[in-house]
């Protein structure tokens, strides 16, 4: 699974959800892409999920690119625990996506696998998305 | 070869957020001309001829501007990032005869040897060429192409009148093994469980209904066979 190595600080605020993703919103390195429509905190049980649903799918064909990284600490405090006494501790490791970005990308499959692929994927992600590919224009 | 798609804009005297964003609800596209040294001309292009004629990578416009003609490309094509409308368009003047650099996208061909997978590193190449004649796309050949076979961006053969301004020594299709199937199910078992993912039974199911599909149907097939033998 994605997790940072070394992080400045622990425990962060929550990033800011608002606005369109701001680049990474066309494919860049394969054929066929997940774009998000919504914005969420993606874990990185969730990429991973997503990344071998589409493995399995796929099979031994094609190459999956992740365009997105988990590098962003989320706290919770434990159940029943009064307000106060500090920050909870780190739970999860989330990506902050806003809408457009790509996440995923592959290549090396034809359109119906890439489809359905993306499709079972799409399942495991927290947020609406859609099926994106390259297009003469896209350059 | 590029179209030549020609659209009838008009001049902005209005500029800002504010006069951008009056023009896109009249359906139209704020761009901007420039190029060979002349001032940089504010126009308005037609929403949806421009959105069907920039669905064409590099494709070569006529740009009428009070009754004058100018061939422009597209430089720089702003996009939304959600919905499927151009927000801006840059737009280089350009001349009959004139070469120029583009990029143009590698598009692939045929099917290489079983067991391997086929990764385009680089999915365009830059080219130049005259500005009248921008080939679509560069065809790679990759049929019957074996795992560890590399074809570099110099090796690409380019449209007549074409030259390669990429690196010669640039990646553009590396063909590589194909992971084999133990190997492939034991990176996966290990990632799950790492992540602590657990399969769902009807998943199971229908992966061991496929297979057991896949085995029928070649057991059937063997049987036919060796009843074809024997008659």
């Amino acid at each position: 699974m994605l997790i940072p190595r070394r992080v400045k600080h622990r425990k962060q605020h929550h990033p800011n959800r608002h606005g369109a993703a701001k680049g990474g919103t066309t494919i860049a390195f394969g054929d066929y892409g997940i774009q998000a429509l919504e914005p969420a905190y993606v874990t990185n049980r969730q990429i991973e999920s997503a990344r071998i649903a589409m493995t399995r799918y796929m099979k031994r064909g094609g190459k999956v690119w992740i365009n997105i990284y988990p590098d962003r600490p989320l706290t919770k405090k434990p159940a029943e625990t009064r307000m106060g006494s500090g920050k909870g501790s780190p739970e999860w490791w989330i990506a902050n996506v806003k809408p457009g970005r790509v996440m995923f990308e592959i290549s090396g499959v034809a359109e119906p696998v890439a489809r359905e692929a993306m499709r079972l994927a799409m399942h495991k992600l927290p947020m609406k998305c859609r099926f994106v590919q390259r297009e003469g224009g896209d350059i | 070869m590029s179209d030549n798609t020609k659209l009838v804009a008009e001049k902005r005297t209005d500029f800002g957020k504010g006069a951008a964003r009056k023009i896109r609800r009249a359906g139209n596209i704020p761009a901007v001309m420039y190029g060979h040294g002349t001032e940089p001309v504010h126009i308005s292009l037609p929403g949806h001829d421009t959105m069907m004629a920039l669905k064409q990578a590099n494709a070569l416009l006529t740009i009428v501007i009070d009754g004058k003609e100018q061939l422009a490309l597209a430089k720089d094509v702003q996009r939304d990032a959600i919905k499927p409308v151009i927000d801006h368009v840059d737009l280089v003047v350009v001349r009959k005869g004139e070469k120029v650099t583009v990029d143009v996208s590698v598009h692939l061909e045929g099917e290489a040897a079983p067991e391997t997978v086929v990764t385009l590193d680089h999915n365009t190449l830059q080219i130049e060429a005259l500005a009248t004649n921008i080939p679509e796309n560069v065809v790679v050949s990759v049929e019957g192409l074996e795992a560890g076979t590399q074809i570099l961006a110099g090796a690409v053969e380019l449209p007549e009148g074409a030259t390669l301004v990429t690196d010669a020594e640039a990646l553009v299709v590396n063909v590589t093994q194909a992971i084999s199937a133990e190997a492939l199910e034991a990176e996966l078992a290990e990632a799950e469980a790492e992540a602590g993912i657990e399969r769902e039974e009807h998943d199971e199911a229908a992966e061991g209904e496929a297979a057991e599909g896949a085995e029928g149907e070649a057991a059937e097939g063997a049987e036919a066979k060796a009843e074809g033998d024997e008659a």
